[in-house]
């Protein structure tokens, strides 16, 4: 029976096992001090982090706060261009056209691209919520347009008053026409 | 000096400054200066100054102006008219040998002109006598005057008797009052007395005839004595001639039957008698001496029967103091006329007839010049009534006549060597009425439109392609006339000027006007090739024994209605040929107003205006207005039955809209009350009678007229403040007047949205009939207005402009719409809004722009009416002025939007097109490389 190997001694023992936890100390490091860990230990931690894959749900709240996001944007830009519009004055020039022109076409390009600005918010769980924000969106689009109107009354190029409509009034008919006799 | 600075700033903010263009001006527009009739005693060749080599023709016409005319060209070199256009049929005109100037005379007024430019030199005013003659003292005590030439005038009721007149100056040097009662007949002169003519009528028969001979030095009476005339002279009328200004003055009278010729050389008692050469009944005897002292002292004696005329010639013996007859010429058929010229002593007369001219030496019956006259249409079965001619004379024959001579059409005729050189229409100074006629292609196309308009679609298509094809007919003309027009069109003439006779344009600037002068002769003018001459006839080949006394002149597809006071029923000519229609050949045309409204004519009966239903005069009345208070009815204007309007509402600046109030049945009445001295204007519905606005002025001088005009929803009138009257200011005013249906805007009054209306049974809802909403402002104006009236366009999108006559300035001035704009804020500079709208703060005198001036250089006078009528072009409407002058333009009142101006360079715009074009051949190689090169490489 061949005798057992003698147990090696306990230095190998410390050396292969490097201590696996700190001996908890009631002692805190000192500050500025890190402990050093292990390259094993650090790729094992990272691995860790990224595969802590977040939930459907958080994936969902983060899609919709992009999207509201996306929706309020076009409000932002309306005082700006108020301002912008309000300085052009209400004469009929080529910026001012531009300008009005620019302001009518952004808001209905956009309202038409609804489906593929939103698309990449678009998940099952996402979809009933994103109504709301597409909803918004659209309104805040009127709104840009609604300043887009605004300035084309201000230039009175609506048909919002009478005279616009005049050439479709017509002369009344006398019943009685008189004429000078030397007329006749 | 603030009221000029603020006016010249006004003038400069006007936004409209119509003007006429100066590539315009000539073009666009004609003006025949005309004189009027020329009186044969007072018209003479006679050379501007002394050391003048031509000769100008003078002329006093019937009208009272005197005129000079170029004998070359027929133009006007000048001309004046000192008197208001009087009706005196009393004036003379005359001029000394070798003088500067022209002596006139008319009622009161005796003026030298400079006769080479027309400028006065001096005048002199007898107050209260009445010119009856007046001779030029040609020479002093037998010796020939080189200094001015003095003048002795005859003169009747007040001062009677006559003055010499210092020929410089117009002083009287002596005056020889006659106190007998007798009626004063002429003055004649002869180198050494002054023989003063008078008819001395007894209590018991006939006038006699006195003469009383004068010391030309002094003004003494030398000599009198009484000739027997027996009972033949009883007036003026009876004495034939009384010879001025020749060696032998002479006094000729006849018989009341024409047949007896008696004879007297002033200065003796003796009478010759002769008989008239003719069996047939003479009618008138005419008798042509040379009017210079050192002529011959011979002198014809022109017979005019009703078929011919002949003539005699006699001579007078001095010493003898005999009169005896040389020779006669033959009795031609027709009327002819016959003139004295004279070259140095010799005496030429002129025969002229319609187809000849024939020269003859007083001395003998040879014929020393004989020229056929070459026909002209203008005088076209004219025949001559009297005429002033000059001879050119080398080695003892006539080498050279011309003579301006009257036309019984109303002619006045240059016949140079039997050519005519020029005619001038001194009818047309005697019009009355005018009125447009459409030519008639466009007539024809209306028609043919109607027509198509009246069938079912297929008919009118069928229709159409007939009349398609018909049109065909005119293709090859077309097509050959395209080069001409393409060059005319390049080269940048206006081809306007190469059209002759009547013919269709594309742009409708060539119509008809049809104009009747006073004693019935009617012409007609195509004011497309500057006023010329289409048609002119004499209304009394088919109304004889009419007197005609201005007619009236209506207008109707292809011929014009003429009526007067003179006849019963109306004449029917055709617009464009000029010949009588009978009833039978005119279509009766429906009556331009629409089958379902009733017609309401209305009248002046006794001094008050009354409406009738339908055109009956003589049904009931449906309404009659009289002025209160005892106001007199001067004149009503009624707005045209043509009165296109673009927009029913004015815009304003906040673009609301006040509306107008068009009523096309309303009528503006001028009354006047005389002793008061106020005008009131009245604006009434003629349907109904209705009165639906009035204005009172006082201080109104109400011996000026008033015009007025209305159109669209505006009317107009201009009145003459007077000073003496209480006033404090004497001056013009216009006032205007602009209607609306409601004060507010975007209201359309009690009346409402409702599309028709009656004012004579007005709807029991609404109540009374609507009353129009009416803002009025008075503008002062620097002159007298004597006339208005409104441009007329297509369709009534160009804006209107007011066209007034100024009889002062001789001028038509169009005013532009906006100047007069009653809505110009008043005390206040206009807000931003109504600057918008073209409204300027009020000013209350309206200087008139010289821009606004239509007839530029011309002189246009004595305009009676100024007749206006669409063009073919929207923007462009065209001005016609009669009266005296004759006087044509085209108005762009909002410029001439539709339409290339001439400035526009149709070569250059062909050159760009053509470099365009090159430059493409050259670059499409070029980048047809490059796109090749480009597929290649990618």
């Amino acid at each position: 029976m061949p005798s057992q190997p003698p147990p090696p001694p306990q230095w190998v023992l410390d050396l292969n096992s490097a201590p696996v936890s700190k001996p908890k100390s009631s002692i805190p490091d000192p500050p500025g001090y890190t402990a050093t860990v292990s390259s094993k230990q650090k790729s094992q931690s990272s691995k860790n982090a990224v595969r802590k894959a977040p939930t459907l749900e958080e994936m969902d709240t983060l899609k919709v706060k992009k999207a509201w996001e996306l929706a309020i944007a076009p409000a932002k830009q309306l005082p700006m261009n108020a301002i912008g519009m309000y300085m052009t004055g209400n004469t009929l020039q080529i910026f001012s056209i531009f300008m009005v022109f620019t302001l009518f076409k952004t808001p209905v390009m956009a309202v038409l691209s609804l489906q593929r600005v939103f698309a990449p918010f678009e998940t099952p769980g996402t979809s009933n919520r994103l109504i709301a924000i597409k909803v918004v969106y659209v309104l805040m689009n009127m709104l840009m347009l609604g300043l887009g109107i605004w300035k084309v009354n201000q230039m009175g190029l609506l048909p919002t008053t009478r005279s616009d409509w005049l050439a479709w009034e017509g002369e009344r008919t006398w019943s009685e026409r008189a004429v000078p006799r030397e007329w006749l | 000096m603030r009221l000029h600075a603020a006016l010249a700033l006004t003038a400069c903010l006007a936004p409209h400054t119509l003007a006429v263009f100066a590539d315009d001006a000539y073009h666009i527009d004609y003006h025949h200066a005309l004189v009027g009739f020329p009186k044969h005693d007072a018209t003479f060749f006679q050379q501007p100054y002394a050391s003048s080599k031509a000769s100008l023709i003078y002329t006093l016409s019937q009208k009272q102006v005197i005129g000079a005319v170029n004998p070359k060209d027929g133009a006007l070199v000048w001309r004046q008219a000192p008197s208001t256009w009087r009706n005196d049929t009393h004036g003379i005109l005359r001029s000394g040998e070798e003088q500067d100037t022209v002596i006139s005379a008319v009622g009161d007024n005796i003026i030298a002109w400079s006769a080479s430019d027309g400028r006065l030199v001096w005048e002199t005013r007898i107050n209260g006598a009445t010119v009856e003659d007046l001779e030029i003292l040609q020479q002093e005590d037998g010796t020939p005057n080189n200094n001015a030439k003095d003048a002795v005038v005859l003169l009747s009721e007040g001062s009677q008797g006559l003055k010499r007149l210092d020929g410089k100056t117009g002083r009287v040097k002596w005056t020889y009052q006659d106190t007998s009662g007798d009626t004063p007949f002429q003055v004649s002169t002869s180198p050494t007395t002054v023989y003063y003519i008078s008819l001395h009528t007894p209590m018991l028969g006939g006038s006699k005839i006195k003469v009383t001979s004068l010391s030309p030095v002094t003004g003494k009476k030398l000599d009198q004595y009484t000739l027997n005339s027996d009972s033949e002279i009883s007036s003026h009328e009876h004495i034939l001639f009384a010879g001025a200004n020749t060696a032998a003055p002479l006094l000729a009278w006849t018989d009341k039957s024409n047949k007896v010729l008696r004879v007297n050389i002033i200065g003796t008692k003796g009478i010759s008698s002769f008989n008239s050469p003719s069996k047939e009944a003479v009618e008138k005897i005419t008798l042509h001496a040379p009017n210079r002292v050192n002529s011959l002292v011979h002198f014809l004696v022109e017979y005019q029967t009703a078929t011919g005329h002949s003539a005699e010639i006699y001579h007078v013996d001095l010493k003898k103091s005999s009169v005896s007859k040389a020779y006669s010429l033959p009795e031609l058929g027709g009327r002819g006329t016959f003139t004295t010229s004279t070259s140095d002593a010799n005496v030429y007369f002129t025969r002229i007839t319609a187809g000849e001219v024939t020269v003859v030496s007083s001395a003998s019956h040879r014929i020393v010049g004989h020229w056929p006259v070459e026909g002209s249409t203008a005088l076209t079965g004219a025949h001559p009534v009297h005429g002033v001619s000059e001879v050119v004379v080398k080695s003892d024959s006539v080498s050279a006549v011309r003579s301006a001579v009257l036309f019984s059409n109303g002619q006045w005729a240059l016949i140079r060597n039997g050519e005519i050189a020029w005619t001038r229409p001194e009818f047309l100074s005697e019009a009355v009425s005018a009125v447009w006629a459409e030519l008639p292609e466009e007539e024809a196309l209306a028609h043919e439109l109607e027509v198509e308009g009246h069938q079912n679609v297929l008919a009118a298509y069928i229709h159409r392609v007939k009349r398609h094809i018909r049109d065909l007919e005119h293709f090859p003309a077309w097509l050959q006339n395209i080069p001409t027009r393409l060059l005319g069109n390049l080269g940048g003439k206006s081809h306007d000027s190469a059209i002759d006779g009547i013919q269709h344009d594309s742009f409708g600037f060539h119509k008809l006007v049809v104009i009747a002068t006073e004693n019935g002769r009617l012409a007609a003018l195509d004011v497309g090739s500057k006023g010329s001459l289409v048609w002119n006839i004499d209304l009394h080949q088919f109304a004889p024994e009419t007197t005609f006394h201005g007619p009236t002149l209506k207008v109707s597809r292809g011929y014009v209605e003429v009526k007067d006071a003179g006849f019963q029923g109306s004449l029917f000519i055709n617009s464009t040929t000029g010949g009588l229609l009978s009833s039978k050949d005119i279509k009766v045309e429906p009556s331009s107003l629409p089958g379902d409204q009733t017609l309401v004519s209305f009248d002046l009966v006794n001094g008050e205006l009354k409406g009738f239903l339908g055109a009956q005069p003589d049904s009931e009345p449906v309404w009659g207005f009289a002025p209160p208070n005892g106001e007199r009815i001067v004149g009503f204007t009624a707005r045209p039955i043509k009165d296109p309007v673009a927009s029913i509402g004015k815009v304003l600046g906040d673009r609301r809209v006040l509306y107008k109030y068009l009523n096309p049945n309303l009528v503006v009445v001028t009354a006047v009350l005389d002793t008061a001295h106020s005008a009131s204007i009245y604006l009434l519905d003629s349907a109904s009678g209705n009165l639906l606005h009035a204005i009172s002025h006082s201080d109104v001088d109400i011996t000026r007229s008033i015009p007025s005009t209305i159109s669209e929803n505006w009317f107009t009138y201009s009145l003459t403040i007077d000073s003496a009257s209480g006033s404090t200011f004497k001056g013009y005013q216009l006032v205007v007047a602009e209607l609306f249906e409601s004060a507010i805007p975007d209201d359309r009054g009690p009346l409402g949205a409702s599309s028709n209306s009656s004012t004579l049974l007005p709807s029991s809802v609404r109540g009374d009939a609507a009353k129009p909403h009416v803002l009025s402002q008075t503008y002062l104006i620097p002159e007298e207005i004597s006339h208005m009236t409104v441009t007329q366009t297509k369709q009534g999108i160009t804006s209107r402009e007011l066209l007034v006559t100024l009889p002062e300035s001789n001028s038509v001035v169009g005013i532009p719409c906006n100047v007069i704009d009653p809505r110009r804020p008043v005390g206040r500079d206009p807000t931003a809004q109504e600057a918008t709208e073209g409204l300027t703060r009020y000013t209350p005198a309206i200087i008139f722009d010289p821009k606004w001036h239509l007839n530029h250089k011309y002189e246009v006078m004595g305009v009676k009416g100024v007749i206006t009528s669409e063009s073919g072009l929207e923007s462009t409407s065209l001005v016609f002025a009669y009266g005296f002058d004759v006087f044509g333009t085209r108005v762009a009142p909002s410029f001439a939007f539709d339409v290339l101006g001439k400035g526009f360079n149709k070569v250059q715009m062909l050159a760009t097109v053509a470099a365009l074009f090159v430059g493409v051949l050259f670059v499409a190689p070029l980048v047809g490389r490059k796109q090749i090169n480009t597929l290649w490489t990618a």
